[in-house]
This record gives structure tokens, sequence and C-alpha cells, in this order.
């Protein structure tokens, strides 16, 4: 085995063992993971081709609008989601790349 | 972290904290800033501008957060509790725990790839809970130091930041690590916390997500705030119609917050300035008891907003609640008339007043005043000396006040520390410090 592939594997061992230590939190934030993947698979299919408003992305996937407001700002923050105009009083929301491409 | 000596040890790095330890930095003091949050900065680093001049607020807070942290002769600890405090022949001897950052502080560039592959999204303190960032991250993008901090509560060890890191900073076996300090003098700088949202009940604070805390306008003013621009947070609509609410969390028994807070007039009346700038078309009233501008050039800041069509109502809120829109409908006794009568608006700010931040008081065995704030024996003659000679208060962990006044009592408390060791370097003891009469 290489340098490399024995700071692997003790690498992939220190950190199951702090799974193990840290298994409580590890567990809850792994649901809250699959939460947050589940929420941004959904409202990003919703504006991958029109943009929409949080009430209309809301009403869509079920979710109360403060919520995927949260989403929405988080996004946008990491460039997931773009700003796209106006619809009366609410901004619009894009799925970003494909407003890019 | 090695133990090590300095001649003063600054607690808290907001603005009146950082003045305090430049100024006796500057002096020639060896001086050590500790805070328990990740950076310094404070509230003010959290503002959009400030009254009475709308200069921008992170414009005048970010230089200061660079001097301490490029300062000779100031040691800064973040991410720091302060653990016990015994005083010494030669002062105080304070343990002090360096909270896991789970990154080594020192091979951290601040590059934020750690951030980027994070897959964890958890609410971001410094926008009040209403944006985003990553269970590992640099708090925020002038946060002094510029280094990762891990939060392990909320990490599913992945180790996608440790593969990602460049320079090999992340460290998921970090432990907590005590040192101690020991230190000729003390200066408390702790600062504030807002009165609790959902603390008036029937304001629906807390509860109604249209009803929010006045640093949460800070954010939506600032440009690099969770929406980059005003949206309520209930479902992102630009309001039309905003409403303050005076007095929300001071001068109220039933709060046990009897006192004025001073600066919730001034920063209402700066919002809705902003707000107007922002939101041209935007309505905007403000529900007060009675106006408190005491400041230099805040009367006319008042004026100001008046003639710029800011609707002052004179009126004691009793209650807040909802329509089917989640509108907050606005239930007030105007004081002109008598009438009850009820306002829709599509955002209220509540007006929280302050509160001492937990924490230290208890440790440096100081009494507390009346107010929970620090108590100053001689506050006319000595505004900065606590009961403990060799500890110093100033900012708004010694009552409320603004900026202009947090600055000018840490100077206040730096000065009354620079002489204090030096009257203790010739030798000389300190007068002890004699209890001035309050009159109610
Ligand atoms: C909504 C709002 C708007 C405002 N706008 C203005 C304005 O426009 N103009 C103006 O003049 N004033 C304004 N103010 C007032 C201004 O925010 C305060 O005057 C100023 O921030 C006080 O600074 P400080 O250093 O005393 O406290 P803080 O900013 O609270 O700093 C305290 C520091 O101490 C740290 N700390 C606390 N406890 C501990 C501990 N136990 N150990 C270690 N560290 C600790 C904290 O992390 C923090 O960094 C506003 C206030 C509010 C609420």
């Amino acid at each position: 085995m290489s340098d490399e592939q024995v700071s692997n594997v003790s690498r992939g061992e220190m950190l199951k063992s702090l799974r193990e230590m840290h298994a409580a939190s590890v567990e809850q934030t792994q649901a809250l993971l699959r939460e947050q993947k589940q929420m941004q698979q959904s409202i990003c299919q919703i504006i991958r081709e029109t943009p929409k408003t949080v009430p209309e992305i809301a009403a869509e996937i079920g979710k109360p609008s403060h919520e995927v407001l949260w989403y929405i700002a988080a996004f946008k923050k990491y460039g997931i989601v773009v700003e796209t105009g106006k619809c009366g009083d609410y901004p619009l929301y894009q799925r970003a790349k494909e407003t890019q491409a | 972290m090695e133990n090590f000596n300095v001649d003063t040890l600054v607690i808290g790095g907001g603005i009146a904290g950082m003045q305090a330890a430049l100024d006796l930095a500057d002096q020639g003091f060896q001086t050590a800033l500790v805070d328990h949050e990740p950076t310094i900065g404070g509230k003010m680093i959290t503002l959009s501008k400030v009254f009475p001049t709308l200069d921008c607020c992170s414009c005048i807070t970010t230089p200061k957060m660079s001097s301490v942290a490029h300062h000779p002769n100031i040691q800064l600890l973040t991410y720091c509790d302060l653990q016990s405090i015994q005083e010494s022949d030669s002062g105080f001897r304070v343990a002090i725990v360096q909270k896991p950052r789970y990154v080594d502080a020192h091979k951290c560039t601040g590059c934020r790839k750690c951030e980027y592959e994070c897959p964890i999204l958890i609410p971001n303190p410094y926008d009040r809970g209403l944006g985003a960032y990553h269970a590992i991250r640099v708090p925020f993008s002038t946060a002094v130091p510029q280094t990762a901090v891990l939060d392990m509560d909320n990490c599913i060890l992945c180790g996608k930041c440790e593969k990602v890191c460049p320079t090999q900073a992340v460290t998921f076996t970090q432990k907590p690590e005590t040192f101690e300090v020991q230190t000729r003098t003390i200066v408390l700088a702790s600062g504030f916390e807002l009165t609790p949202l959902e603390a008036k009940k029937e304001y629906g604070g807390g509860l109604l997500h249209n009803v929010i805390d006045p640093l949460m306008m800070e954010r939506f003013l600032a440009p690099t705030g969770p929406y980059g621009r005003v949206l309520r947070p209930g479902d992102g609509k630009e309001p039309t119609s905003i409403a303050y609410v005076q007095c929300a969390g001071s001068r109220d028994q039933s709060l046990g917050v009897e006192y004025c807070s001073r600066v919730c007039c001034m920063y209402a009346i700066k919002q809705a300035m902003l707000i107007s700038g922002a939101l041209p078309m935007a309505e905007i009233t403000i529900y007060y008891m009675d106006i408190r501008t005491f400041g230099k050039g805040y009367e006319q800041f008042y004026q100001n907003a008046q003639a710029m069509g800011v609707e002052f109502i004179r009126g004691k809120v009793a209650a807040i609640h909802e329509d089917d829109q989640q509108n907050p409908v606005v239930k007030v006794e105007l004081t002109e008339d008598g009438r009850v009568v009820e306002r829709t608006h599509d955002l209220v700010v509540l007006s929280l007043g302050m509160v001492p931040s937990p924490g230290s008081a208890g440790i440096l065995e100081l009494p507390l005043g009346d107010d929970k704030f620090i108590s100053v024996p001689a506050p006319n003659a000595r505004p900065c000396h606590t009961t403990r000679p060799g500890i110093f208060v100033t900012g708004t962990a010694m009552g409320p006040m603004d900026i202009v006044d947090s600055i000018i009592s840490a100077s206040s408390a730096a000065a009354a520390t620079s002489a204090y060791i030096r009257a203790h370097q010739n030798g000389q003891a300190s007068p002890k410090p004699q209890e001035e009469a309050v009159y109610a």
C-alpha cells in the first residue's frame, strides 16, 4: 500500500470512530440532510423551467411559505437559485444553472 | 495555547471592547481581547447604517476589527469562554477555554472551500436565523478572524470539508483547551441582548412570521442580509405597509424592564428612513408613547423623518393578530381621543429593548444594579469603575447606550484602566470607590 492509501484507510477509520462517538447528533443531522435534499429537489424542479414566487412554490410542494423562503434565501446565497424579476409584490426565483445556460 | 501575561484583559469584542482594547494597546499596554463568538464585531457589525449620519456600519466597524487583529499589542482570543477568575498579588488569574473550531486556525486561509462543499444548511445567527449558512463556515465575509468554524452538533462527519481543504486545516479531533491569562486589570464589555421577541404574548412575536425584531430589519436593510432586500419573512412579499411598535420591550413593568432603552426611538426612525429609500412606495407608521431624541443631531433626524412622510401615531398598542393573508393587524388606543382602532400592515417591527448579555458578571463576581446591568457605585465621579478594584466596565454592559456613547465610555474605561495600572506600577494604591446616593 502507498503512503496515500495508508492515510486514506486511517482517515476513514478515524471518521468512522468519530461518527460512533457522536452517534446521536450524526443520526439527527443525517435526517435533517435527507429533508434538506428533498426540499432542494422539490424546489429546484418546480423553478427549473418557470420562475415562481415563494407562495407559488409553497403551494405546489405543500410546505409553509416561510420555510420555502428560508431555503430560497439559502439557495440564492450559495448560487443555486437566482432572482429573475417580480410578480406583483413578490420576487420571482429560478434555478440558477438554467438561467445562466 | 500557552499561558501568558498581559496588562489588561478586555472581555467582549463589540464596538466598546474593541475601542477600549485599541486605546490601551496604543498606549503600549499589552492587551488581550476575548470574545465567545468566532468573530469580533458584536452587534454593530450586523447593523445596516448608523443614526444620525446614515454612514455604512460595516465601513466603520470592519477597519476597527482589522486594527484589533493586526495591532502588535493585542492578542485576539475568539471563540473562547471565561471559565474562572482568581485574584492574585499582581491582579487576576483568568482561566479561559478555547472552544474547538475543528479547524486549525494557523492553517486556515479563510478560502471557504469547506463551506461550499458542506451539505448541511443551518440557520445563520448573524441573520437572526432568517438566512442560512453551512455547518462549516466562515461566519460572514468580513469576519475577524477569517477562520472557519465547524458546528459538530450539525455535522455528519462526511469528511468532504477535510478533503477539499487546500491547507489540511480541518481537524475533527480538536478538543477544548484551557489556558490561563495573568492580567493586572479587566475591562468588561460584554454588551447587550434584545428583550425576547416573544416576551409580550399579546404582540405575537415569535408566533406571527411577519412580526419581527429590529435586528432582523437591520439585516434586511444591509446589502449582505438574508434576502438582499426588504421582504417579509412570512412569504417573501415586498411590504408596502410597515409599522413600528415603540417601547415593545422597555418601560414595561410586566417584563421587569422598567427603564428606557434609549436607542429604540432612534433606530426605528433610522430604519423608517432607510425603508423609505429602499421601498419608496411603502407607507411607514411608528406607534409611540413619546419620542426620545436625546443626542446631538437626533431631534433634527426625527424632523427629517416626519418631513419624508413617516407617519407618527401617538398611542398604546394593545395587541397584534394576523388576518388570513398573514398581515399583522395592530390594535391601538389613540392618545389623542382615546379611540381604539385596528390597522392592517404587511410587516410589524417590535422596537425591543436592551437587556445585559448573560454570563460574565457571575464569573467576575460583580454585583448588578436594579436594572440587572453591572453596578457602577459612583456613576458621576467614576463612571467605569465597578465595585472590584482593577475591574472596569464599559459600553452596553453597564446600561443601554448608542454607539457614540459606547465609544466615549470605552475610551473613558481605557483611561481609567491606564491610570490604575500606572498607579500600581508606582506603588500607589487606588482609592476605594465610594457609593453615590441615587435619588429615585
Ligand atoms: C436594532 C438596533 C439598531 C441600532 N442602531 C444603532 C445606530 O444606528 N446608531 C447607534 O449609535 N446605535 C445603534 N444601536 C445601538 C448599538 O447597537 C449599541 O450601542 C452597540 O452595539 C453596543 O456595543 P457593545 O460593544 O457595548 O455591545 P455588543 O455589540 O453587544 O458587543 C458585546 C460583545 O461581547 C461579546 N460577549 C458577550 N458576552 C461575553 C462573554 N461572556 N465572554 C466573551 N465575550 C462576550 C459578544 O459576543 C459581543 O461581541 C442599535 C441597536 C439596535 C438593537
